[in-house]
């Protein structure tokens, strides 16, 4: 066993040194939700728009985020933040977009860690939704879809976010106006 | 018997992270190649059918994008990029009149295993077409900025300090314009 033991330690050890980045990293994807399946709109879509931020270029935007009033509380926003990804699609006339692509972006939310917040209304037309990752008590990650009859919008933010600041990330990083409102009431389930 | 098991695991391990090792080098050995800058201009001419113009040529013809270029490498106009970082290629009346899609798949393909698509935004169905990316230059940060609309396009490389490329961070959009902008619109100082 002790030989079993020494013969195996340094490839172990080199194993799990080369291993180590690629499961934080696994880890870190969960609330990361799949967009891809929305590539085949840009061809149809009048405006799109792709965003991918990852953690460290969120830790470098940071840096110019000033420690006073708006720019202090988005700063404080995204302090946690591990990736901030968004895909948003305009369109010229309705039904550019079908209920598959919508329920492509669902049917990952139905996931047993994560919840629909109901206290979110647009100040826009049309469909919002806003979803919360939870790990315990802990917020692992947030996910807004919103709809309208000639707009698609995903915004999927990786890790811990103060959801009732939502709205202090619009207009900010990429992530569009979506007219976010947050009412202070009880969180319901699905 | 069992001491021949343990070796052969050993070995079989062994030749495992080997392979991952190898497979880490190689990737960080593609990720210092490379002058990404000119498959994208070729890539443009190739699909588009089109020719980009050298600053020179630019220069000489009195047109206000070599020269301001031109000043912007010698530093009198840079605010954005660093000085002498600027690649900058420049695309003028001519038909970018192909479906973009095609387009905006091969470049994502050419550029993903060493840059970091930053925002990518169409509009007009293809008509105006923008495209960010950067990677990391040692303590500094190489964007490359992508703009195509039906009669123009410009393709530019720049070197940004981790300050500005926070800017650039914090309104991709904005900042992506500006640093087209600062390459090739004419700057009266």
């Amino acid at each position: 066993m002790n030989t079993l033991f020494q013969n195996l330690k340094l490839p172990l050890l080199v194993a799990v040194m080369l291993m180590t980045p690629v499961l934080v990293a696994a880890q870190a994807q969960d609330s990361r939700i799949q967009m891809s399946s929305l590539d085949h709109l840009t061809s149809k879509a009048t405006q799109t728009v792709d965003v991918n931020i990852d953690e460290r270029l969120i830790r470098l935007a940071s840096k110019v985020f000033s420690d006073h009033g708006d720019e202090k509380e988005v700063k404080d926003l995204i302090a946690g933040i591990k990736g901030i990804y968004v895909k948003s699609f305009e369109f010229e006339a309705d039904g550019q977009y079908t209920s598959a692509d919508v329920e492509s972006i669902r049917s990952q939310l139905r996931g047993p860690s994560w919840t629909r917040l109901m206290n979110f209304t647009s100040k826009k037309d049309g469909n919002l939704e806003v979803y919360l990752l939870l790990d315990g008590e802990k917020v692992g990650g947030l996910a807004v879809l919103s709809t309208d009859d000639r707009e698609f919008t995903v915004v999927n933010i990786v890790g811990p976010v103060d959801v009732e600041k939502l709205s202090k990330l619009e207009g900010q990083m990429g992530v569009p106006e979506l007219g976010i409102e947050f009412k202070k009431e009880k969180k319901n389930d699905k | 018997m069992k001491t021949n098991r343990i070796t052969t695991l050993a070995l079989l391990l062994r030749t495992f992270c080997l392979s991952l090792l190898c497979l880490f080098v190689a990737t960080v050995l593609v990720q210092a190649k490379g002058d990404d800058f000119n498959s994208v201009v070729k890539l443009i001419e190739q699909f588009y059918g089109v020719k980009h113009q050298g600053i020179p040529f630019l220069a000489k013809a009195g047109m206000k994008v070599g020269t301001t270029a031109a000043r912007i490498k010698g530093g009198t106009a840079r605010r954005i990029a660093e000085a002498g970082s600027i690649k900058l290629a420049v695309f003028e009346d001519q038909a970018f009149d192909r479906e973009f899609s095609q387009f905006r798949t091969s470049l994502n393909t050419a550029l993903t295993a060493t840059w970091t698509p930053l925002i990518q935004t169409i509009a007009g169905g293809g008509e105006e077409q923008t495209y960010i990316f950067m990677r990391e230059a040692g303590d500094k940060f190489n964007v490359l900025v992508i703009t195509i609309d039906q009669h123009d396009a410009t393709v530019v490389q720049v070197n940004l300090s981790p300050k500005n490329l926070a800017l650039l961070i914090k309104d991709p959009e904005g900042t992506g314009k500006a640093i087209t902008e600062e390459a090739t619109i004419n700057d009266p100082e």
